[in-house]
């Protein structure tokens, strides 16, 4: 085996891997890899080669989101030979986002499980117990005392009401709903969809959210004064606020995190949202080669601890996910065994099914959701409606029964 | 005898010099941020209070442009397919307009003439889509051809030529040289091109400006880093996370010189083409 | 050999003799003989017949086929009937991109082209020195890249380190959010689209004012019209055709606008505050890759366009004939 390997990432993720070239050449010395951090608009012009046949990248980085988008064209390279046999290795939901067809296209690289960061010192001066807080309902009620003890300055969560359906996204997770149903007809119209609004709208009404868009210039200022006292987001969310929080002389910056509240008490406290994926081309002229280094990257246990340490990349591999040196208290949350606390039951998550038009579907939900939030909550059911919008604008058929299923609810 | 002037003029030619000098200063600032910003490293960029000259001012972003990106690259990648789209359409705007403006007799004449001023209507937009699919199925994704083909005779550029010789090339002198034997495509070459210099110049610079400057078509059609041309390297390096403002600064004005420098020499030529671009209602 | 030359020229007698029945025959021989006789004529201007037919004919034949399919380059069509066009008019994206193009070309149109006007004016003026020099400082914009220019912008407008509010702070005006809030990033696109195209009108308005004639300045002058009221009796009223065409190409050019948006404001943020018709074309072709819907999309607004551009030339012209008789 031997050649380039072109790989285009971002930020990061492109860092990281970059990390870990060195460490993959002694392994396969003739292969070399340029990792290429790609400036503007990567994932047009990557449909753009896609749609052309010509300038692809040998190996791309995709959200885990929009891959089943991707992999719908038929141009990446079927991995099902070679990955196949690593599939009890991944959690099922993010997996799933990898297969069309019993085929695989993709290996999932990073995982985004769900918790709450919060901030010591405000849960130590109106002496909220975090440990206490094992469902949203607590949640709430810790938010609103959080509210009424600083005379309404500190808010418990931001929440911009035109980024709603991040937060929809964990809560229809643990509720157990789904946007599309097995076969990709939409689902959305559910009860868990109510359930899952009915917390959204819980916490509105308590006045405990911040509308500020999500990481605009307000929303990083909370990180930094005590206009908000949690977050509530996934792993990878810990690089940015580190970033921005300075930590003091003992690397304690006063942060801590527990783990997600459930809707119901005893009911699933994890969630997963983000993450990447890497596919190949089929345009690929070294595919041995590009497979080689996703191999060595995403399915070893050595390339994915390597990109953990380096850059803080949770890693999707389940082995390396669940490896003792995982377990390391880390002092900016005051020593807190953080990574155990994030993936606790994450292979207990039902996968949400993603289809090649998921991102635009979130779109559409995200619209309904904000349309909602800007015209006073009301209880009328928001999702009969976005169910039909749906069905027209990805032209696919509503899931049977389902809105039955949620008339019965509502009585 | 001098005319008297009154002061009222006076006042008013004196504002009009202010308004003017107000309005040079506004024009030029950009080109001037842009030349002093290219001297200065990334934290000169960003002082505040701005610094008006770099102090001290630095290279260094032209070295790293030059290492870091294709620009050298793409420079020549432009040079390339702006010469080669300048060349072809003149060539075949000229030899068609020269077509449509002396042989009137010849059938179907004015229909076809017709056909090819209607199609100035037909806005880029609609046909966007299936051109680049188009370019997909002749395998010319990617090539210089991609960009130089498609916008090689447009209907204009035929507009333009026939208007100017229709009135600057008489019949005569195409009639004296069929007598002398010359060829069809000889009369064109030898009597008509020489004859229409002046009209070729302004519709050479018109198309150099559109085919230096284009982004969109180029971003779309051109896939890979050897062969993209200036815009869309500069483009590209515009990322969405930590903008390299010196490095683009300096491939800016690397790429912008050519052009100002072009106009500054052969300014009357250059307002003479856009003046062209005039007689087009 | 000579004859059969001469009969080629352009000033050759029409001598297409007049068919009936019984010369069919013949007509088709003449018929046939003159095309053969113009061949350079097809030959010299086939080339562009040829490329119109790939790169223009086609392509508008094969866009009005997709804006009735489902498609996005990749995979198989689907025929979806009407249901692209219902879904446009029920477009609330579609609908602010056009708010967006109506308000930026209401924001720059008007100054740009009364500052094109009054160079021009000016420009024109017999006393007036350094000519080339103003010239060429107003129009050196249009020469530069888009794309450069729009980068030296975001500098230019950064709300925190950029030259124009630190200039705004000397003379104690607030900061302005210039590209980061949606109120504003109108106006900046509107900026720098007035600074790039006054140069581009104004030499429009230059041949315009050029082509009226002096007699009818000095009628008007020895009629004792000061020079304000022989701008706004005499050359407004001839200028109306130069300004129609302007107003018209400045339309055009906001509603397909495109390298000032993509780079300026990164394709018509923040938010979708500065995205025009052009912007959301693209972003509906290149970005989702709704090769069908954009299609509709693209046909509908250029047939709106064409319909109205006739409409109102009709208009015009049956106006001016009012006006003459």
């Amino acid at each position: 085996m031997a050649g380039h390997v072109t790989v285009w990432s971002w930020n990061i993720a492109a860092e990281s891997l970059n990390s870990i070239r060195p460490r993959f050449e002694a392994h396969d010395p003739k292969v070399h890899v340029i990792v290429d951090m790609t400036g503007a608009q990567m994932q047009m012009r990557l449909m753009l080669s896609i749609v052309a046949g010509v300038g692809a990248p040998d190996v791309s980085q995709l959200q885990n989101t929009d891959a089943p988008y991707y992999i719908a064209t038929g141009r990446l390279t079927d991995l099902t030979s070679v990955a196949g046999k690593y599939r009890a290795e991944f959690p099922a939901a993010v997996w799933n986002s990898c297969v069309l067809n019993g085929h695989v296209y993709a290996v999932p690289w990073d995982i985004g499980p769900c918790a709450i960061y919060y901030k010591r010192s405000i849960f130590r001066r109106y002496g909220i117990d975090p440990n206490q807080i094992d469902t949203w309902d607590r949640y709430i009620s810790a938010g609103s005392e959080i509210l009424a003890k600083s005379g309404g300055r500190t808010k418990m969560l931001p929440m911009g009401s035109n980024d709603l359906s991040t937060l929809f996204g964990i809560l229809l997770q643990q509720s157990g709903g789904q946007i599309f149903d097995g076969q990709g007809r939409i689902a959305i119209d559910s009860p868990q969809s109510l359930e899952a609004l009915d917390v959204l709208r819980k916490m509105r009404m308590a006045g405990i959210t911040s509308d500020v868009p999500t990481y605009s210039q307000e929303w990083m200022a909370g990180l930094t004064d005590d206009s908000v006292a949690t977050y509530p987001g996934a792993a990878w969310l810990s690089g940015m606020i580190k970033d921005s929080v300075t930590a003091g002389k003992d690397g304690n910056a006063d942060w801590g995190v527990f783990r997600l509240p459930a809707i119901e008490p005893g009911g699933l406290r994890v969630a997963n949202v983000g993450g990447s994926v890497l596919v190949i081309p089929a345009q690929c002229r070294n595919k041995p080669a590009a497979w080689a280094f996703i191999e060595y990257a995403l399915c070893s246990r050595e390339g994915q601890l390597a990109q953990y340490r380096g850059s803080g990349i949770f890693p999707a591999l389940l082995p390396a996910l669940h490896d003792p040196s995982m377990d390391v208290s880390d002092p900016f949350f005051d020593g807190q065994m953080v990574s155990n606390l994030f993936t606790t039951d994450i292979t207990k998550i039902t996968p949400l099914n993603k289809t090649a038009t998921w991102t635009e579907a979130n779109g559409y939900l995200n619209e309904a959701l904000s349309h909602w939030a800007a015209t006073g909550m009301t209880k009328e059911d928001i999702f009969k409606p976005l169910a039909q919008t749906m069905s027209r604008r990805l032209m696919v058929d509503l899931a049977p029964g389902v809105s039955n299923v949620s008339g019965a609810a509502v009585k | 005898m001098i005319a008297h002037k009154s002061p009222m003029i006076n006042v008013g030619r004196f504002s009009v010099y202010a308004f003017l000098a107000g309005l040079a200063v506004v024009f030029l600032f950009p080109f001037y941020w842009l030349v002093t910003s290219a001297f200065k490293t990334q934290a000169q960029i960003f002082h505040m209070p701005p610094q008006w000259l770099p102090s001290p001012p630095t290279l260094q972003n032209f070295v790293n442009v030059y290492h870091h990106t294709t620009l050298a690259r793409a420079f020549l990648n432009s040079v390339i397919t702006t010469g080669g789209s300048v060349g072809l359409s003149l060539f075949l705007c000229s030899l068609a307009g020269y077509a449509f403006a002396k042989y009137t007799l010849a059938p179907g004449h004015k229909n076809l003439y017709g056909f090819v001023l209607s199609t100035m209507m037909i806005p880029g937009a609609v046909t966007l889509i299936p051109a680049f699919l188009v370019m997909v199925y002749l395998h010319m994704i990617d090539t210089y051809a991609a960009v130089i083909v498609p916008g090689a005779v447009g209907a204009f550029g035929i507009f333009w030529m026939r208007q100017y010789i229709a009135s600057n090339v008489p019949d005569d002198l195409i009639n004296a040289a069929r007598i002398d034997g010359c060829s069809e495509f000889d009369i064109y070459w030898r009597i008509v091109v020489p004859i229409i210099k002046p009209a070729l110049a302004a519709l050479g610079i018109m198309q150099l400006i559109g085919s230096w400057n284009n982004l969109m078509w180029a971003f779309l059609v051109l896939r890979t880093p050897d062969m993209y041309t200036l815009p869309v390297v500069i483009y590209l390096l515009n990322g969405e996370i930590r903008t390299p403002y010196g490095m683009l600064m300096a491939g800016g004005l690397l790429s912008t010189l050519p052009l100002v420098l072009g106009f500054l020499l052969f300014q009357k030529q250059f307002i003479g083409g856009i003046t062209a671009g005039a007689v087009k209602q | 050999m000579i004859e059969n030359k001469r009969q080629e020229l352009a000033v050759e007698p029409n001598t297409a003799p007049k068919t009936n029945g019984l010369t069919r025959g013949v007509r088709h021989a003449n018929w046939f003989s003159r095309y053969v006789r113009y061949r350079h004529f097809y030959l010299f201007i086939s080339p562009f017949f040829l490329l119109f037919a790939v790169f223009g004919l086609f392509p508008l034949l094969f866009s009005f086929c997709l804006s009735f399919v489902n498609w996005n380059g990749l995979t198989a069509m689907r025929w979806v009937g009407l249901q692209n066009f219902r879904l446009m008019l029920g477009d609330e994206m579609l609908g602010t991109a056009l708010w967006n193009t109506l308000i930026i070309g209401l924001l720059y149109i008007p100054p740009m082209l009364v500052m094109a006007f009054l160079l021009a004016q000016l420009l024109n003026a017999k006393w007036l020195q350094l000519k080339a020099f103003w010239r060429a400082a107003v129009f050196l914009p249009c020469v530069t890249p888009m794309v450069v220019i729009s980068i030296v912008f975001s500098l230019i407008f950064s709300s925190e380190k950029g030259i124009l509010n630190y200039v705004l702070s000397v003379i104690h005006i607030l900061p302005v959010p210039w590209l980061t809030s949606e109120q504003w990033s109108k106006t900046s696109i509107a900026i720098l689209v007035i600074w790039r195209w006054t140069g581009y009108n104004m030499i429009l308005m230059t041949a315009g004012l050029q082509g009226i004639p002096v007699e009818t300045y000095e009628a008007a002058a020895i009629d004792g019209a000061n020079s304000f009221q022989r701008m706004m009796n005499v050359t407004v009223p001839l200028m109306m055709p130069t300004f129609r065409f302007c107003i018209l190409l400045s339309l055009l050019g906001t509603m397909y606008m495109f390298d000032e948006i993509f780079v300026l404001t990164n394709g018509g943020g923040p938010g979708t505050s500065s995205l025009n018709v052009g912007m959301y074309l693209f972003d509906l072709a290149f970005q989702d890759f709704k090769f069908g819907y954009a299609s509709c999309v693209a046909y509908t607004i250029a047939a709106v366009v064409l319909i109205v551009t006739l409409a109102v030339n009709r208009l015009n012209r049956s106006q001016e004939k009012e006006f003459v008789s």
